[in-house]
């Protein structure tokens, strides 16, 4: 049975791309346009991974990840964080705040825009197992 | 021959023998000669006392002898007694005359029958009355009178012969003549024999003192002679002392004493001049002695080593090359006054320009007298160029210290203000005595971690960074203190270099906001790119699959990020490049109302109510319509924004305001949205900032700030999170002339959300 990957992100060409990519590659795709709705689809559709949107309305992706994580029916689902911000600037920016709460498990994968596909697939299929 | 016999006998008087031995002799020879006239002259008088006395006490003899026989009348008997005593003495003479002066007897002469005259006879003129015996002595001294008087005794007057009345007191007198000649001659003949006895002694006494000199004294004192000239001649040097205990020796050897102090002073005396000498020569200054006629007397070798032997020339021509004395002479001032004096000169030494400083000194001979002046000249030239650059330094330094284009003042310990440059005075005015800080901040008391404190203490460099505000406005100041020390190192005072940073705080923060806006853009493309890619992804998979859906909506991806590309670059050419607004005539109501008639839908769709706070029709203004749109569509849309992100429940609305106050246009976008923090609200219209995620390019609100700037108003914003903010832009109100000319603004087809 295909894997359910949530793919979120306010940006419609950006789910448009992440849907096809994802479905050419045999998952099975969820989507959703802000935080509120992808936490909702988290909680009711049981991904098996979620692709999360680091800057957007309604919740960003930071504050959403957080109560993804602290919520523990769902803390252990897999999340892959895709962002426009350089890898260089989103340490300090935010995975310092990670390490300091450490409560918070950090995502499990960290993939920038514009998105090398290869990368992508490669990290989801090791998260995957 | 004669002359030098002459000659002889001069040195012979003059010598110290002959003097002692003559002025000896002579002393005795009249000591002598004195005492032996004294002696003679009592002698003398003696013996003619005694000769008198034997002369009265004779006559009484004669007058008792011959009173009997007078009485008697026995006349020879009484001339036979008075020629035995006439002729047994000396007795030159003897009369005997009776009262009425009738010679009746006499050794010599014939008795007479008349009276004779006596009435120029001192002795008898009154022999008829004076009863004493009395004598008298010849005028030339050759003989002694004695007249004494025969008295009427009783026998004269009662006896018979020739009885004499009793009233007859005096009868006659006897007067004896006795010569002194042969007394004399006796005197004579003692004193002859005491002058010869005298000049005897004078010879003796001369001859024996003058060898005693010749014998004791002489010697010596030639040896001394000796002695002394060859000491002159400075050849003398007194080997053992001199034997003997006398005075002469004694001399010698005192004399010997002194030559030996002498020579030592005399070498010494020879040493400090031979130094004096050497100084006067070799000292590195002209010396020159001059005369009253300023004829040169003397230099040293420095001065002709420099300019030859100048002696007996005029100074003038000597070494300065001229023909007439020099005005302001020191030389001449010296002669007049008898003081030093001092000039500075120009020489031509070797062809060249020289300064020198002249002083001259008065020289004053045995009797005071001034007669010469010392010069002394030193060339000073090197140290006058030396001088002159330092002064040129000094200059430049100054002029470097009034205009270099910062604030300079030293301060004292005080924090007085002790000197300060021009570039100070222009912003601050003359501040001298003023405290720092009252002057640069306006402050009562100095500044917290004041740098001029810290360099009064540490004695180093310090520097601070500062904030002063003026004239309402705040200056970045970088202050530099440097210590100024005085001549031990010492700290007397501080310096205070003030440099005005502001305008290079102004492109720092250009230049961060640059990089912060390139970090925003390339965010921006990175976004697009994204969606690029994307669309070239999807209609690969639908070409691949067949799947024409896929196809269309990639297309679709393409053609949008495409569309945002443009945008873009739109927004980022304008906000970059510096261009005057395209001044219209527009209705400043229309334009406000085209802005919200844009946003209608969307603010419906947001669910967010736009409130318009003004009239249709307001004012007919000059402005450039197509910017001032831009402008007011980014505050509207961002508005909208705000409140759709906003996290509360409560309705939404933007509040759109738009008026002429007086000569301001007044426009007021507000909202009740998220509001933002004070860092946002501060860098909202200098950072490309973006809230808006991949949505947002971050121009939106720098290009608003700029088309506002150009229109020459302001644009300030008032936020609080959670609550909302409100945009206010202030325009100048340029009137139009022309109503009707008022345009229509073309429809304006891009937004910079």
């Amino acid at each position: 049975m295909a894997r359910k990957i949530l793919v979120i992100d306010d940006e419609p060409d950006m789910v448009t791309f992440l849907s096809t990519l994802l479905e050419d590659n045999g998952y099975e795709i969820l989507t959703a346009v802000d935080g509120d709705e992808g936490l909702h689809k988290v909680k009711t559709e049981r991904p098996d991974l979620v692709s999360l949107d680091l800057l957007m309305p309604n919740k960003t992706g930071i504050k959403m990840f957080r109560e993804l994580r602290k919520d523990p029916d769902i803390s252990n689902i897999p999340v892959v964080m895709v962002t426009g911000f350089a890898t260089d600037d989103a340490p300090n920016m935010d995975f310092k705040k990670w390490i300091n709460e450490r409560s918070i498990r950090p995502p499990e994968a960290y993939i920038e825009k514009p998105v090398d596909t290869v990368n992508l697939l490669n990290e989801i299929k090791r998260i995957l197992g | 021959m004669f002359k030098n016999a002459i000659h002889l006998v001069k040195r012979f008087t003059s010598s110290l023998s002959f003097k002692i031995s003559f002025y000896a002799g002579l002393v005795m020879f009249l000591a002598l000669l004195i005492f032996s006239y004294k002696t003679i002259l009592s002698q003398e008088s003696d013996s003619i006392k005694k000769t008198i006395k034997e002369a009265i006490k004779d006559s009484g003899i004669i007058k008792v002898a011959i009173s009997n026989d007078m009485m008697t009348k026995e006349g020879e008997r009484i001339r036979e007694i008075v020629n035995a005593i006439g002729t047994s003495g000396e007795f030159n003479r003897i009369n005997i005359y009776d009262r009425n002066g009738v010679l009746h007897y006499s050794t010599k002469q014939i008795a007479a029958s008349k009276p004779a005259d006596f009435s120029h006879d001192s002795l008898l003129h009154d022999l008829k009355s004076n009863p004493s015996v009395r004598q008298e002595i010849s005028k030339d001294g050759s003989t002694v009178t004695v007249v004494n008087p025969i008295l009427n005794s009783g026998n004269c007057s009662s006896a018979s012969c020739h009885a004499h009345p009793e009233s007859e007191k005096i009868l006659g007198a006897v007067e004896m003549k006795i010569g002194l000649r042969n007394l004399r001659q006796e005197i004579n003949k003692n004193s002859n024999r005491t002058i010869v006895f005298a000049t005897a002694l004078f010879l003796a006494i001369s001859t024996m003192s003058g060898a005693a000199v010749l014998l004791f004294v002489n010697p010596s004192i030639k040896d001394l002679q000796e002695k002394a000239s060859k000491m002159a001649k400075g050849e003398y040097v007194p080997s053992t002392p001199a034997p003997g205990k006398d005075e002469m020796a004694e001399l010698t050897r005192a004399f010997d004493y002194m030559s030996l102090q002498i020579n030592q002073r005399t070498r010494q005396l020879d040493a400090s001049q031979r130094m004096y000498k050497a100084l006067f020569d070799e000292a590195p200054c002209y010396l020159v002695v001059i005369d009253k006629n300023f004829r040169i007397s003397r230099a040293n070798g420095t001065f002709q080593a420099q300019f030859g032997d100048k002696t007996g020339q005029h100074c003038f021509v000597g070494y300065k090359g001229k023909s007439s004395c020099c005005n302001n002479c020191p030389v001449e001032k010296t002669f007049e006054d008898g003081d030093a004096h001092q000039s500075e000169e120009i020489w031509h030494i070797n062809g060249q320009e020289s300064h020198v400083i002249v002083k001259t000194s008065p020289i004053f001979d045995e009797s005071g007298q001034l007669t010469e002046v010392l010069e002394m000249a030193v060339d000073v030239t090197l140290l006058k160029k030396l001088q002159f650059r330092i002064e040129q330094q000094r200059h430049e330094f100054q002029y470097l210290f009034e205009n270099v284009p910062c604030y300079l003042t030293v301060v004292d310990h005080d924090f007085n203000i002790i000197r300060h440059n021009n570039f100070f005075v222009r912003d601050f005015g003359i501040a001298e005595g003023k405290k720092c800080f009252q002057v640069y901040k306006g402050l009562e008391e100095k500044c917290e971690n004041c740098p001029v404190e810290k360099t009064f203490q540490n004695k180093e460099m310090n520097y601070s960074e500062e904030i002063w505000r003026r004239n309402g406005e705040d200056t970045y100041i970088i202050v530099h203190t440097a210590p100024v020390t005085d001549e031990n190192g010492a700290i007397t005072a501080v310096m205070e270099m003030s440099t005005n940073i502001t305008e290079i705080k102004r492109l720092q923060g250009q230049l961060s906001i640059l990089g912060e806006t390139i970090a925003g853009m390339s965010h921006s493309i990175k976004n697009i790119l994204s969606g690029l890619q994307g669309g070239v992804y999807v209609i690969d998979s639908g070409l691949t699959r067949g799947r024409d859906d896929r196809v269309k909506a990639g297309w679709d991806m393409v053609k949008h990020n495409v569309e945002k590309i443009s945008d873009l670059v739109k927004g980022i050419l304008y906000a970059s490049k510096e261009r005057e607004p395209d001044y219209k005539n527009y209705e400043l109501g229309q334009l406000v109302t085209e802005v919200c008639d844009l946003f209608e839908s969307r603010a419906r769709d947001e669910s967010v109510q736009l409130i318009r706070d003004f009239e249709h029709k307001i004012a007919p203004c000059l402005i450039d319509p197509v910017g001032l749109h831009s402008a007011l569509s980014n505050l509207v849309s961002n508005a909208i924004y705000a409140c759709r992100t906003a996290e509360t429940e409560a309705t939404h609305c933007v509040i759109v305001h738009a008026r002429v106050y007086g000569e301001k246009i007044i426009i007021k976008v507000s909202d009740n949205g998220v509001g933002m923090s004070q860092e946002i609200s501060e860098n909202l219209f200098t950072k490309f900032y973006s809230t808006k995620g991949s949505k947002g390019t971050g121009l939106g609100l720098v290009i608003t700030r700029k088309v506002i700037t150009e229109h020459g108003g302001v644009i300030s914003v008032e936020s609080r999170e959670g609550e909302g903010s409100t945009f206010t832009i202030e325009l100048p109100f340029k009137r139009i002339i022309d109503v009707h000319k008022t345009e229509k603004a073309n429809s304006l087809n891009f937004s910079y959300d």
